[in-house]
């Protein structure tokens, strides 16, 4: 491997002290002069319709400065999703109807959070009870009652940009009541797979909701500004500048006129890239006032009211040669998304978009519902639909080995893709891992020892061990507004430089890793780096750090940049140091030098010094711009799941020892092994937290993790009761880096940190059955799963 | 209604007025703009509001600001001198025990508390004395070989 300098060390974070010491800046912790604070009136039933709301006593409480209803705001809409065929369907506040328990229908501004709240409780709303539908069994039945009855219409950041098809046909042919999304693909010839096989089974797999947990809540401070007509938003979010486009589209308001100012993200997974009612409510109190609003929600309220991850019913028939060899699979797909559309659509396309890369499936196909029902709006969440197509299929497939008394190993082998493969919407695998990590997994678990399967006597005592594995892809960014990132790189007299950069540090790294990329390409240390980052006005526009594509799509942004500035340094060095070509000189240390003669060489400084002498003033700036693909024309289609969907797949391999308690039925984890592919670490400390990170939020959603909801109702909005891992269930970890190159990505960079948390809860599903001999088809393996899964 | 309180936090000695509902929490953040300390969850769950109290950790959000009068408090901005890192703060970072850095205040102080009283603290004792700090990002690997990494220099030192 070359050696690089600066990428591929596990440097610490650059943002690391800040932190430690307590001065980093989150959302929660914004300040301003005169600011006011907010609060949501939340609805307490899951489905009714507001006949009134009286704001008159709350008006009169001394301190309250403003009350909002949807009245007020009007028909604003604005979602996740918000294309022809699936407009937009949430509002800021309710107009007539709520559709969740949490909705948001009321806010107040006022000179405390005390004032404001006592002032919610002055507010009366008339509600009309309707009739509620709270399984996606029940919603799609002909007569359930319809969360959304009205048809809308709505255009996408992709036709606002003028880069969309025509519009599309609603799918009239599918009759589903309260269907929100729906996706479908089929290749080969599925039911001649079947006929074809020696061994056909199906099963049923089942998923409950989880929580993102970010350990900041939710948080939006606004201010406008009326002299320059500029409204200023602090918020804890994922992608800056998708807000700035949601929020300029509610306003109606020129995209200019909004700034995203930085703060640090205490943590997203997923769940802090939506518009939200409370940053929308802040904005526009802020604007009716004058004056900045703070919004800050409640541990309790983003629980319920912020998003959570689909529960789903995953059906998996797959027909097989006796050899191992898969001839045939049909995935069904049911994702309940709450009662608006969230990220439904995508959710379903997603599970199919991380289902056919791991295995080669000659016949196969695929359908997904999103389904609407009177429950929180479900949205994405790490791993995006991952984690519950991964746990069934490697489920099932553990299940047929079973059957078929083959090592799923084996199976698992036989079928996956290699580099080089292309799969069947036309994205290649230009670097893919899987063997390596599944070959690797397997051996670190002990696999051949540890596996109960084939052990003639079973185990003795209370304590039962055994282990899993299972497999997970990720895409490292896709075609989403704004569809592209771009970094700028400033020389500074000294020879050190400035990365300005839109992405956000939610956490990841982000601001580390990217610094490396410069420095790397560059020829500076890390710590000649200077940052600006996470502000729409001083900053260029950034594909924001969802969807996994900051180190692929924006690294790659950043490498260009600094390969630019670079290129105009050696520009000037050419003549200084008497050579023919800029290909005879190489960087280091802030320094240029003569590849064949490094005694030879001039300093950044001079360099710049040149440069403003002799090139008309140039002070040196290097920018750099990518997108994931070049082509415009072949964006995915959630429908139909065809189009291009990513430019690297990133993989990984888990395997699990667990230990059941047979007499309480407690499953306990006790080594997680991750063989991951990201094609190249550029900082091996922080990748290795991602995929620590991964696994525990992977494990916590196996064992123990579950919004618990009865008729819509959420009974463990609490860190008590919705058990999330503590540091006692830390369990030993091996993660290992197997190295690919992918192309496309800056050093060869792509994907970690979202996908390395999909294939922990197969192998722990399947762990599970290989210690207690049962299976357990739903998610989390509680006790009382165990205990009955044992009693049957 | 309010009362006035006196408390030492991080070495300076402030008079405040509170209001008697107010917790321990609020006043540093709010009344004495010391932000360092995280609001996670406001219901003593998460220990993102972990500070010392008299040398012991405690939930501040749990804390009635009057309960503090008189008493010694130290915050996350107190740990660091005199703008250097202390060996906790600079080892959390080196070891990737810090992500998005939330939780890393109070489970900093946390640290601090466990390694005063014992210098030598198992893996059990370490995986016990963060219990009640929750961390979604790290899923406590690298914040355990900190700590571990922190007692052996320690060790190694002959204890500070
Ligand atoms: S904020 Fe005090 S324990 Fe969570
Ligand atoms: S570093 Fe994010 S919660 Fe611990």
């Amino acid at each position: 491997m070359t050696d690089y300098k600066v990428v591929g060390k596990g440097l610490p974070r650059i943002d690391g002290p800040a932190k430690a010491m307590g001065k980093a800046i989150y959302t929660v912790d914004v300040n301003l002069p005169g600011m006011l604070y907010g609060k949501i009136l939340r609805s307490p039933y899951p489905h009714a319709r507001i006949l009134n709301i009286d704001t008159t006593a709350a008006e009169q409480l001394p301190g309250v400065k403003f009350i909002m209803t949807g009245k007020d705001v009007g028909d604003v809409r604005y979602a996740f999703v918000d294309t022809p065929r699936y407009p937009a369907d949430e509002h800021p506040l309710a107009i007539d109807k709520v559709c969740y328990i949490g909705d948001e229908v009321a806010a107040v501004a006022a000179v405390s959070e005390t004032v404001a709240e006592k002032a919610l409780s002055l507010i009366k709303v008339e509600y009309e009870i309707l009739p509620g539908v709270f399984t996606v069994e029940e919603a799609m039945k002909p007569d359930a009652p319809l969360i959304h009855e009205e048809l809308l219409e709505g255009t996408s950041a992709w036709e606002d940009w003028g880069v969309a098809q025509k519009k599309q046909q609603r799918e009239a042919e599918i009759n589903v009541n309260n269907m929100s999304g729906h996706s479908a693909i089929s290749f080969g010839d599925v039911e001649q797979g079947f006929k074809d096989s020696d061994y056909v089974r199906e099963d049923k797999f089942e998923l409950k909701a989880t929580a993102h947990c970010q350990m900041e809540p939710h948080a939006a401070v606004a201010s406008y500004d009326p002299v320059e007509d500029k409204l200023h938003m602090w918020l804890s979010t994922q992608g800056i500048f998708l807000k700035r486009f949601l929020l300029s589209k509610t306003f109606k308001m020129p995209i200019g006129k909004i700034r995203i100012h930085h703060t640090f993200v205490g943590g997203a997974f997923g769940g802090k890239i939506d518009l939200f009612p409370y940053e929308f409510c802040a904005a526009y109190m802020s604007m009716k006032l004058g004056q900045p609003v703070k919004i800050e929600l409640e541990r309790e309220e983003v629980f319920m009211a912020t998003r959570q991850r689909h529960p789903m019913v995953i059906k998996v028939k797959t027909g097989i040669k006796k050899d191992g060899t898969i001839l045939a699979q049909d995935i069904k797909v049911i994702a309940d998304n709450g009662g608006y559309r969230g990220s439904g659509p995508i959710v379903v396309f997603l599970c199919h978009g991380f289902s056919f890369p791991i295995y080669n499936v000659p016949n196969y196909r695929y359908e997904g519902f999103s389904i609407y029902t009177n429950s929180g709006i479900r949205g994405p969440q790490r791993g995006h639909g991952a984690p519950q197509i991964r746990f069934s299929i490697d489920s099932h497939l553990d299940l047929i080995a079973r059957d078929l008394g083959m090592d799923s190993v084996d199976i698992m082998l036989k079928n996956i893709r290699h580099q080089g493969d292309l799969l069947p919407n036309g994205d290649r695998l230009n670097s893919c891992g899987l063997k390596e990590c599944l070959e690797g997994a397997a051996k670190s678990i002990d696999w051949e020892n540890k596996r109960m399967q084939f052990k003639a006597q079973p185990q003795e005592g209370r304590y039962k061990t055994g282990v899993g594995i299972s497999l997970c892809a990720m895409f490292s960014g896709a075609m989403y507004y704004p569809f592209a990132s771009a970094a700028i790189v400033k020389m500074h007299d000294d020879g050190t430089a400035t990365l300005f950069t839109g992405a956000q540090d939610i956490g990841q790294g982000s601001y580390t890793t990217l610094s490396q990329v410069l420095a790397e390409e560059l020829g500076i240390g890390l710590e000649d780096v200077h940052l600006v980052a996470g502000d729409t006005e001083l900053c260029p526009i950034d594909i924001g750090s969802f969807l996994s594509g900051t180190a692929l799509v924006t690294g790659s942004a950043v490498k260009l940049a600094a390969a630019d500035a670079k290129r105009q340094l050696l520009e000037c060095a050419v003549e200084v140091l008497g050579v023919d070509d800029i290909g005879e000189l190489e960087t280091q240390d802030k320094r240029i030098f003569v590849k064949d003669d490094p005694e030879k060489s001039i300093s950044f400084t001079q360099a710049i010094q040149t440069s403003v002498f002799k090139k008309g003033g140039n002070p040196i700036i290097g920018t750099g711009s990518y997108k994931g693909y070049s082509e415009t024309d072949r964006y995915p289609s959630l429908a139909k799941c065809k189009g291009l969907f990513t430019g690297a797949y990133g993989f990984a391999a888990h395997a699990a020892e667990v230990e059941v308690d047979i007499l309480t039925g407690k499953v306990k984890l006790l080594k997680a092994v991750t063989y991951h592919d990201c094609g190249f670490s550029l900082n091996k400390t922080i990748v290795e937290g991602q995929v620590h990170g991964c696994v525990s939020m992977g494990a916590g959603q196996a064992i123990s993790e579950e919004i618990v909801l009865e008729k819509g109702q959420l009974f463990n909005a609490s860190f008590l009761n919705y058990q999330i891992p503590i540091s006692l269930e830390t369990p030993e970890s091996v993660d290992q880096l197997v190295a690919t190159y992918e192309p496309t990505g800056p050093f060869g960079a792509k994907e970690v940190g979202e996908g390395a948390l999909a294939g922990i809860l197969g192998a722990i599903g399947n762990a599970v059955h290989d210690a207690i001999g049962v299976r357990v088809y739903s998610l989390p393996i509680t006790p009382e799963k165990v205990l009955r899964a044992l009693k049957n | 209604m309010e009362k006035t309180i006196n408390l030492t936090v991080n070495g300076e000695t402030r008079s405040i007025a509170v209001d008697v509902n107010q917790t321990l929490l609020e006043v540093l953040r709010e009344d004495l703009g010391l932000t360092g300390t995280k609001k996670g969850c406001n219901q003593g769950e998460c220990g993102a509001c972990t500070v010392l109290m008299d040398g012991k950790p405690v939930s501040s959000c749990l804390v009635l600001a009057v309960k503090a009068d008189g008493k010694t408090v130290m915050t996350i901005e107190g740990v660091a001198k005199d703008g250097s890192l202390h060996p906790i703060q600079e080892t959390f970072n080196q070891k990737g025990a810090i992500q998005c850095g939330f939780c890393t205040p109070g489970m900093i102080l946390t640290t601090k508390n466990l390694l005063d009283k014992n210098p030598n603290p198992s893996l059990g004792e370490i995986k016990e004395a963060i219990s009640g700090n929750i961390c979604r990002c790290t899923g406590y690997v690298q914040i355990i070989e900190a700590i571990t990494s922190l007692a052996k220099e320690k060790n190694a030192r002959g204890g500070v």
